[in-house]
């Protein structure tokens, strides 16, 4: 089990010893994402993450490499709807210089303006990039149309027209406001002495003033509308996607929707790969995901296929939906997505980085015993409740549909 | 490097887990087993490795070795391909199978108490697959469509464009999915015929990693596989040799990035030379301090995406690198990239430069062994073609021996006259 600990500021530590190897994870997870960003500052979150790696009042460009890759480590970093985090991997003897490093990292970036124009171009090739790849693009799309007109619907990178004049005003004014104690979670796993980390922790974040920050809580979406979209795309291969809105991460009908998905397109077994990949050969995939979001969640069914097989395999997908809203789920299809998800948690255990991840995120965008007891509220959920949750979250007439085509001829 | 774990514990003074212990076993049909006893999460993986792949094909039957592979794990005598796949799921794992380029592997994991059934389930779809006539052109359709859908983006057609150039005639020039050509064409009897070829315990090894008993996983392996037949008459034609074009090609693609490719064949692992040659592929492409990094993103926002590739290669291995970038900077891109590869021939690197490439291999090569999938797919691969399981540990020796003398003497002798791709969309 990890130690919690709140420091006097607000700022959340959770830290477990983990002995499988010479390896600890120390991460830094804000509470700050896409989400909080007004719509002139959209991509700020994404960007100021860019930004951090760049240097602070007290460490000079490329401490990244001094720091991290020399000692045979590595550092990277996430933006999404509700967070952005930090995380490295390093030699053990490293962690109390990775906290004390992204401690300076979280509030003392120079953010220069130098830096801060190069980087433009940089990101602005991160969203060529994102755009050139089909299933990103389809992603991001899809959520602009279950979403519209919500914070999750916006793109998490931003917009070229708004990353091109933003100022370091603006920048520093979004760090100032949220890279604050009470946004914090610091995670640190693997062969450590809790106390010392807990110390170093005390001694560097632990002595930032609290800001008196309060995170505004996001409106749930209004109720999914229809929408359908076509467009465009070079290449011979048609990427379909369909949307619905989803239970929010801190709903009960949560684990219910977990496993739901996961029977309709999570496994090579699955409903959808078996129905329409495998006896129709409509697709050449398909699966499902459902993102539990802190206000509102998705449930989504990609596929990639034939342009000509389109509308059939979403009257397929459709009937699937129906089947199970109607006839609900199977024993064995139940117990089979409960092992899976057990399974997956025991995977996930495997590597300190793996078990830093799923604390850091539950501390912060939900709550960390209730991650520790995921696993068993998936096996109290009956075949009844998947089909109710089927009913309730996947009408076959309401949903948002987008489709990526060949140009035509 | 990373820390040594006994100098940890003394200074931390607290209950360590025993590092895991690996051994090696031949079952009586010659068949190797490599067993990691790793305690630390309830879960275990498995890798069957069989001495096949890319490299021993043709023109002919390109594509041969994965087709055949992914068609196993869609039935056996006793079970359809759904029913394998939920087999496999019921345990708590999943089962997967592909040709690469030095090795074919079918693959599990699974909650470490169903090790038996997964290690039951592997040795059923090795020993008795059914390779039935519609799963066969089910498969086909699934990897032609593959084939296709790496010919529609943008990174992987201009890195199999640019393989292509480096390689020539020799099976390197193909990626391990195959060509299409091929792949349209190839019938059962084919693939029965390759599957007795490549099946055999002489060339086949298993390796299992995860909270297991060894004893336990060779009496089982011992069992499971002892049908598995000693030896074939498999012929193993020499492949031709890899002549570099030393060309540049243009692509014409719609799309928002123009990706910029330059690539030089090198060493294989087991030349002398290949450590230093992997050294310098960190000097260019390793991380932020990388001097394409530094650069091209760092000091002039060129690009998000760039690096450099080398892989582990019998034969002649490769260095790539990339980068992707808009459009109107393709030709600076270019010229930047090309800059730094003729620096590297121009002037040896620095000790520090030299020392950090090393740090960041060692720790890239240590990192990516911890889970029990990535430690069961190297354990197999480098037994199943012929370095030994140990080989990671020689090879970071090597590593660590390499010299700036040597990176120097690599450089000149490799990066002779690249071969280059440029993807970029047509003119408007």
């Amino acid at each position: 089990m990890p130690t919690r600990r709140i420091l006097v500021n607000g700022v959340r530590v959770v830290v477990q010893e983990f002995h499988a190897s010479d390896v600890v994870a120390v991460q830094l997870w804000v509470g700050v994402g896409a989400r909080d960003e007004a719509s002139s500052e959209l991509g700020l979150a994404h960007y100021l993450e860019h930004m951090l790696f760049k240097g602070t009042v007290t460490r000079a460009p490329g401490f990244v490499e001094r720091e991290v890759e020399g000692v045979g480590g590595r550092i990277n970093a996430g933006t999404s709807l509700d967070y952005t985090y930090y995380h490295t991997v390093l030699p053990a003897p490293r962690a109390i210089p990775a906290v004390e490093m992204l401690a300076d990292m979280s509030v003392n970036s120079t953010l220069s303006e130098k830096t801060l124009d190069l980087e433009k171009r940089v990101v602005l090739e991160e969203m060529r990039l994102g755009e050139d790849n089909p299933r990103r693009r389809l992603s991001r799309q899809l959520y602009e149309l279950l979403f519209d007109g919500h914070p999750y619907g916006r793109p998490v990178i931003g917009t070229s027209e708004l990353i091109q004049v933003l100022t370091r005003e603006t920048l520093v004014g979004f760090y100032r406001r949220h890279y604050v104690p009470e946004s914090f979670v610091l995670v640190v796993v693997g062969p450590i002495i809790a106390s010392e980390v807990l110390a170093a922790a005390e001694r560097t974040l632990g002595r930032l003033p609290r800001s008196g920050l309060k995170r505004l809580p996001l409106s749930a979406p209004d109720a999914g509308r229809s929408a359908r979209l076509e467009i465009e795309r070079p290449g011979t291969q048609a990427y379909l996607g369909m949307a619905w809105l989803g239970p929010k991460l801190d709903h009960a009908d949560t684990p219910v929707v977990d496993l739901l998905v996961s029977i309709l397109g999570q496994s090579r077994s699955s409903r959808l790969p078996q129905m329409l990949r495998e006896r129709l050969g409509l697709v050449s995939s398909v699966s499902t995901a459902y993102s539990a979001l802190e206000a509102a969640g998705a449930v989504t069914v990609t596929a990639q296929l034939e342009p000509a097989n389109l509308a059939r395999a979403e009257a397929q997908i459709l009937r699937e939906l129906q089947r199970v809203r109607e006839r609900g789920v199977t024993d064995a299809e139940l117990r089979r997505a409960v092992t899976a998800a057990e399974a997956r948690y025991a995977f996930s255990t495997e590597t300190a980085e793996g078990r830093a991840y799923a604390f850091g995120r539950a501390e912060t965008v939900w709550r960390l015993e209730e991650e520790l007891a995921y696993v068993d509220r998936l096996r109290s959920v009956t075949p009844a409740q998947i089909r109710s949750a089927a009913r309730r979250y996947l009408d076959p007439e309401r949903y948002a549909r987008l489709a990526f085509v060949p140009p035509a001829r | 490097m990373l820390a040594s774990l006994a100098a940890l514990v003394a200074a931390a003074g607290t209950a360590v887990a025993q590092p895991p212990s690996v051994t090696r076993h031949v079952l009586p049909n010659g068949m190797a087993v490599v067993v990691r006893e790793n305690p630390v999460a309830p879960v275990v993986t498995a890798s069957l490795q069989v001495r096949a792949g890319s490299r021993f094909e043709t023109a002919e039957t390109a594509g041969i070795t994965n087709f055949l592979v992914r068609t196993m794990i869609r039935g056996t005598a006793r079970r359809s391909g759904t029913q394998v796949a939920e087999t496999a799921e019921d345990i708590g794992g999943s089962l997967d199978a592909s040709g690469e380029v030095e090795s074919a592997e079918i693959r599990g994991e699974a909650l470490a108490r169903h090790w038996e059934e997964l290690l039951g389930l592997i040795a059923e779809v090795a020993l008795e697959p059914s390779l039935r006539g519609e799963e066969i052109e089910r498969e086909r359709r699934l990897v032609l469509s593959q084939i296709k859908t790496r010919a529609e983006t943008p990174f992987s057609l201009s890195l199999d464009t640019l393989l292509r150039e480096l390689y020539g005639s020799h099976p390197y020039a193909w990626h391990s999915l195959g060509l299409k050509s091929a792949v349209e064409r190839l019938g059962r009897a084919q693939l029965a015929a390759h599957y007795r070829a490549v099946f055999r315990a002489d060339r086949a090894v298993l390796a299992v990693s995860g909270q297991v008993s060894r004893e336990r996983v060779v009496r089982a392996a011992e069992r499971l596989f002892t049908k598995l037949p000693r030896s074939g008459a498999h012929e193993v034609g020499a492949a031709p040799p890899a002549a570099p074009s030393g060309e540049r090609r243009v692509l014409e693609r719609p799309a928002q990035q123009a990706q910029i490719l330059a690539g030089y064949l090198g060493p294989g692992l087991n030349d002398p030379a290949y450590p230093a040659f992997r050294v310098l592929g960190a000097v260019l492409g390793a991380g932020t301090a990388g001097r394409l990094f530094a650069e091209l993103r760092e000091k002039r926002g060129l690009a998000y995406s760039l690096g450099a590739l080398t892989p582990f290669r019998t034969g002649p291995s490769f260095l790539v690198t990339y980068l992707g970038t808009a459009p109107e900077n393709s030709a600076a891109a270019e010229a930047g990239l090309l800059a730094e590869l003729e620096k590297l021939r121009r002037a040896p690197v620095s000790d520090e430069e030299l020392a950090r490439a090393k740090a960041y291999l060692l720790g890239s090569f240590a990192l990516d062994r911890r889970t029990n999938a990535r430690q069961a797919w190297h354990l197999a691969f480098f037994e199943v073609i012929g370095v030994g399981w140990d080989f990671p540990e020689r090879y970071a020796r090597a590593l660590e021996a390499v010299t700036t003398a040597d990176v120097e003497a690599v450089a000149q002798r490799y990066l002779n006259r690249p071969s280059i791709v440029v993807l970029q969309p047509p003119p408007r």
